[in-house]
């Protein structure tokens, strides 16, 4: 499955359009100047009110740099030889006017794309195909992988966002924010606005990276007013006439516009101008009146009936307005075609008249078919057209609403209904358009609509409401899901003649997608699934995804691979891990033949997880390799894929290859900055902290472990593996027996709990902190300890989970050899390297340190014979002595000589142990005898009797009992 | 008065406020102001007066004013007149 440009959304290319720089504009150098200086910094932000000539100035100034002479000052142009100017700078502005449907991030980060597009025809294509996934990644996330794209186009570029005053979403501000932090060197952002934007605009102008042209700056001057008065408007206005209005309007260029229309033709100039000088009035609101009054009825008429269009075009408007007056009426005599009777419905002609006029008409494309008034002349006009025709309002937008459906511009189309208040037709229509939103991943503007819709509205509609439901239920909203799920379920249930009016949801049933009806059982069911994995429901999740496979066809893979996914991960929630693999296999492929690749390479995760929960290391290793193959063919970076490294990393470190691990880990990181998809940093953060464990950082283990207890996100995959639990493991091997039956207590968690795979390392843990609380001669604890670790041992052999199997086999041989019992250990010992072995286990022995290097050599001697295994894993415990530098690494494997990482030595010892006194000092922690010591260090009784008394003389003390719990408190071992 | 008043503790409580604008602004924009009442000053300003019902309400209104490009002058949280009910435009 490829993505391709198809599936973007339908941009409307006037959205895109450079707008053309008025012929008539005053030319104003000054200006110009100041945005050509400006290119050197990173932003320029045009900022003033309505009617100062933003947009004008900027696309004039585009113009301008179109001249052949195109150095910005950043780079080398390219050769002007081969190519045609205009087409060079064309193609180095990307122009996007924003409009209120911009603040749904997915629909604002589709229109960026396409205007980059404009300007380098493939990029952005990646981030394209990530806008098409389900859960759209943070804005920033696909922002980093935009810019990375941008930063590798040869030449400068300049993006100019218009109108953002428009956008009020925070997500869209944050993302601008981003874009502003990171914007690459040859890139330069113009932004055009009312109002100044949520940037940190204070230190972009100490730092000098901003260029700022406010009212101040924009407003005309008395040379430029004159200029545009007499030249550009055709007025041949006295110098004191001029002066007058540009004192009235302040330099205000609308106002100064408005006054010219009123002055063309006037009788009394110097009448008008007086009249208006002296009056204080709104001078839009003076002057708007005085223009309407001057223009022809039928003109008027269709300046107020079009002013609640957005867009204008002719049909669009033949269609809104209601005249069917001839030509000549309109008042543009001098123009009127060849049959003077044509019936207007010529709206066309009308808005080129009107362009041509300075009437306030902006044109939006090249082939003068869309235009848009003005923004604040359409708020004057549509003003006008409350106060004159308010019964006419809703029925003109009607007609606008049935023009855009006919035109298949459902959005459009959606907004005219709401905005006639017709809500069943903005109903009816939002419910066709639900398939194509959904596929454009655009549910932040579907979910607007609903919120728009009257709640009565929406219940008369089964597949409205559970469009709902899914839309709550995507933005974890869950409260509100179940309420919408049954409107729904009642118009299924109950037979049109068993429908009691008191019960019902609404009057009637409305349906306007018959075929979204008949799917409507399967779609419920999927949202009835979600909702309860969310609220850990295992059972009723089994039950509604089972329903789901049951109603759905075969061909709808996506209803399909999501229903079978929810039943992998209430399989593996419960514990039935065969069960969950198969389940969530078959979901994955389903997703992949749906197209929907980012799930399915995230999926590759969640199915590794389960192998390694099973015990099979190399299986999860292939799963990660297949999804980096996936995603290395899609060509595109995609989410999940530096995620796929950390779990390489963790395999890695568990089979003892440090350095591939923390390659991997470096990978992941890399991937994540070069292509802005970077991975889940809790998980990564668990795996780093796994790395500085082995390597006998504890602090800078319990420091990640921290960050990533802070970052963990919760999905609906089981957190099998809590970090807190993780913590609680190293502060056992520190000795922080204290914290660590803290945590026990404070988690409420008892040797008695019932058991659940969901908790089974949580329970792991636990035991392993009674058994370091029995090592401070705590005899119950170890009892305790043992009792868990059989019924452990029995309900994960139950649930074929190998991965708990091998663990809790080496803690019950710990406990028994602790216990002095080493042929009671030796027997779980032997079942654990027969598990471990084929999957290349390392870790999960080495990390128990010396007493389980000593129990593997105490194997050795019992069977006579050097295991090869074995020996892989004592010279493993080695190599970590030869990391730290002690140590002969060849004697002490043939001796089997464990010796331990270097403890922190605490400052209140004055003479420091040494590590063979360490060693020693281990293994007076456990029950071995003094001879047997002596065996496991293969030295002399003797020697151990020396070591021993220096210990007890370095910590003052004269037990062995003592020593130990010094020891302990010191945090030496 | 260049003040903009605000009472964070009851923000989400419709209040009643009145925004001066420069400039005479005529009735026909009091649908678009969400029916608050229009009033001339002498001082040749305008007030927009009347019931909001929460902040976000209010910060819509300032858009519609930062969109006709009127200055605004100030923007002022009054207590309802006894004698009146909240609703109730004069």
């Amino acid at each position: 499955m490829v993505y391709t440009r198809r599936m973007v959304p339908p941009l409307v290319a006037t959205k895109l359009f450079v707008p053309a720089p008025r012929p008539s504009a005053v030319p104003r150098p000054r200006l110009i100047a100041r945005l050509d200086a400006g290119l050197h910094r990173t932003l320029t932000l045009v900022a003033a009110p309505a009617g100062f000539g933003k947009t004008t100035l900027v696309s004039a100034w585009v113009a301008h740099l179109r001249l052949p002479i195109l150095d910005f000052g950043l780079g080398t142009p390219e050769e002007p030889s081969t190519q045609n100017p205009q087409s060079i700078i064309q193609n180095r502005v990307a122009w996007l006017s924003l409009d209120a449907g911009d603040n749904d991030p997915a629909r604002f980060l589709a229109y960026l794309v396409a205007a980059f597009q404009t300007i380098a025809p493939t990029i952005g294509e990646g981030v394209l195909a990530v806008l098409q996934a389900p859960h759209l990644p943070p804005p920033e996330v696909i922002l980093t992988a935009l810019l990375n794209e941008l930063t590798a186009l040869p030449n400068p570029c300049i993006l100019v966002l218009d109108d953002y005053h428009v956008i009020d979403a925070a997500p869209v501000d944050h993302a601008l924010a981003f874009l502003v932090e990171h914007l690459p060197p040859q890139m330069h952002l113009v932004m055009v606005t009312r109002e100044d934007p949520p940037l940190p605009l204070a230190r972009l102008r100490a730092r000098g990276q901003l260029t700022e042209l406010r009212a101040a700056d924009l407003r005309f001057t008395p040379a430029e007013a004159a200029a545009f008065l007499n030249s550009a408007m055709g007025l041949q206005l006295s110098a004191e006439a001029i002066a007058a209005l540009e004192d009235r309007t302040e330099g205000w260029i609308a106002g100064l516009q408005l006054a010219a229309l009123s002055l063309q033709g006037h009788q009394d100039v110097p009448g008008f101008i007086r009249a208006f000088a002296g009056d204080h009035r709104y001078i839009v609101d003076y002057l708007v009146a005085e223009v309407l009054q001057r223009q022809p009825a039928p003109l008027r008429s269709f300046l107020l009936q079009t002013a609640i269009l957005d867009r204008l075009n002719g049909p669009l408007c033949d269609a809104v307005t209601d005249f069917g007056l001839p030509i000549s009426d309109f008042g543009f005599e001098n123009q009127t075609p060849q049959n003077p009777k044509l019936k207007v419905q010529n709206s066309q002609m009308l808005l080129e008249q009107l362009e041509r006029g300075n009437f306030f008409v902006v044109p939006l494309d090249d082939q003068r078919q869309w235009y848009r008034y003005h923004h604040l002349f359409a708020d004057v006009l549509a003003a006008h057209l409350r106060a004159e025709q308010p019964d006419q309002v809703a029925t003109l937008h009607r007609r606008a609403s049935a023009w855009y459906a006919q035109h298949g511009a459902s959005s459009d189309a959606i907004h005219h209904a709401l905005a006639a208040e017709d809500f069943a037709r903005a109903a009816d229509l939002v419910e066709l358009a639900v398939p194509a939103m959904s596929r454009r991943r655009q549910g932040a503007t579907l979910l607007g609509w609903l919120t728009a819709l009257p709640s009565a509205v929406i219940r008369a509609r089964p597949v409205l409401s559970v469009t709902y439901a899914h839309l709550l239920l995507d933005g974890g909203e869950i409260a509100g899901v179940e309420a919408h799920l049954q409107d729904a379920e009642w118009w299924l249930d109950t037979p049109a003649d068993r429908r009691v009016q008191s019960d019902a949801p609404a009057a009637a049933m409305v349906v306007m997608d018959e075929e979204a009806l008949r799917r409507l059982p399967g779609a419920i069911a999927v949202a009835r699934a979600g909702l309860a994995l969310a609220r850990g429901d295992v059972a009723a999740t089994v039950t509604y995804a089972r329903r789901v496979l049951d109603l759905v066809p075969t061909d709808d893979h996506l209803s399909r691979g999501g229903a079978a996914g929810f039943l992998g991960l209430a399989a593996w929630t419960s514990g039935d891990l065969a069960t969950a693999h198969r389940a969530y296999a078959e979901g994955m492929a389903d997703l992949q033949v749906a197209g929907n690749i980012a799930d399915t390479i995230g999926g590759a995760i969640t199915l590794a997880d389960i192998r390694m929960a099973q015990g099979r290391l190399r299986e999860a290793m292939r799963i990660y390799a297949r999804g980096l193959q996936l995603a290395a063919e899609q060509g595109a970076p995609i989410l999940h894929t530096a995620d796929l490294s950390v779990g390489m990393s963790a395999i890695h470190a568990e089979q003892n290859d440090l350095d591939a691990a923390t390659q991997h880990l470096r990978t992941s990181q890399a991937f994540g900055e070069r292509t802005g998809f970077p991975p889940n940093r809790s998980r990564w953060c668990v795996a780093m902290a796994r790395i500085r464990q082995t390597q006998g950082d504890l602090d800078g283990a319990l420091d990640l472990l921290d960050e990533a207890e802070r970052r963990y996100v919760r999905t609906f995959a089981p957190n099998v593996r809590p970090v807190a639990a993780l913590k609680t493991r190293v502060w056992v091997v520190q000795g922080k027996v204290g914290d660590a039956l803290g945590w026990v207590r404070d988690q409420g968690l008892s040797v008695e709990d019932a058991l659940s795979y969901l908790h089974e390392f949580t329970h792991i843990t636990v035991a392993r902190v009674l058994m370091a609380r029995a090592q401070g001669g705590h005899n119950q604890s170890m009892r305790e300890a043992i009792g868990l670790l059989e019924r452990l041992l029995h309900a994960a052999e139950a649930g074929e989970r190998t991965g708990s199997v091998i663990e809790i086999l080496l803690l019950q041989a710990l406990a028994h050899q602790t216990r002095g019992d080493i042929p009671a250990a030796l027997g779980p010992l032997s079942r654990a390297l027969a598990l471990a072995e084929p999957e290349g286990y390392v870790r999960l022995f080495v990390d128990e340190g010396p007493p389980m290097a000593a129990l593997l050599g105490r194997r050795q001697d019992a069977g006579g014979r050097m295991q090869p295994y074995a020996t892989q894993l004592l010279a493993a415990f080695v190599q970590d002595t030869g990391t730290w530098g002690h140590g002969d690494t060849a004697t002490a494997v043939q001796a089997h000589v464990p010796v331990s990482p270097p403890p922190h030595i605490p400052m209140s010892l004055a003479e420091p142990l040494s590590q063979r006194e360490l060693a020693v000092l281990r293994l007076l922690k456990t029950e071995l005898s003094g001879p047997e010591i002596a065996r496991a260090l293969v030295i002399g009784l003797s020697t151990v009797r020396t070591y021993t008394k220096s210990i007890y003389g370095k910590l003052n003390v004269n037990t062995r009992r003592a020593a130990v719990k010094r020891a302990e408190a010191l945090g030496l071992i | 008065m260049h003040t903009i008043h605000t009472a964070t503790s009851d923000q989400d409580e419709p209040g009643r406020y009145e925004i001066r604008l420069k400039g005479q602004l005529e009735a026909r924009w009091a649908d678009w102001f969400a029916g608050l009442s229009i009033t001339w000053e002498d001082s040749g300003e305008t007030l927009l007066t009347g019931p909001v019902a929460d902040q976000a309400a209010l910060h819509g209104l300032l858009r519609k004013v930062r969109d006709l490009g009127l200055p605004l002058v100030s923007v002022r949280r009054i207590e309802p007149e006894p004698a009146q009910r909240p609703d109730d435009n004069p």
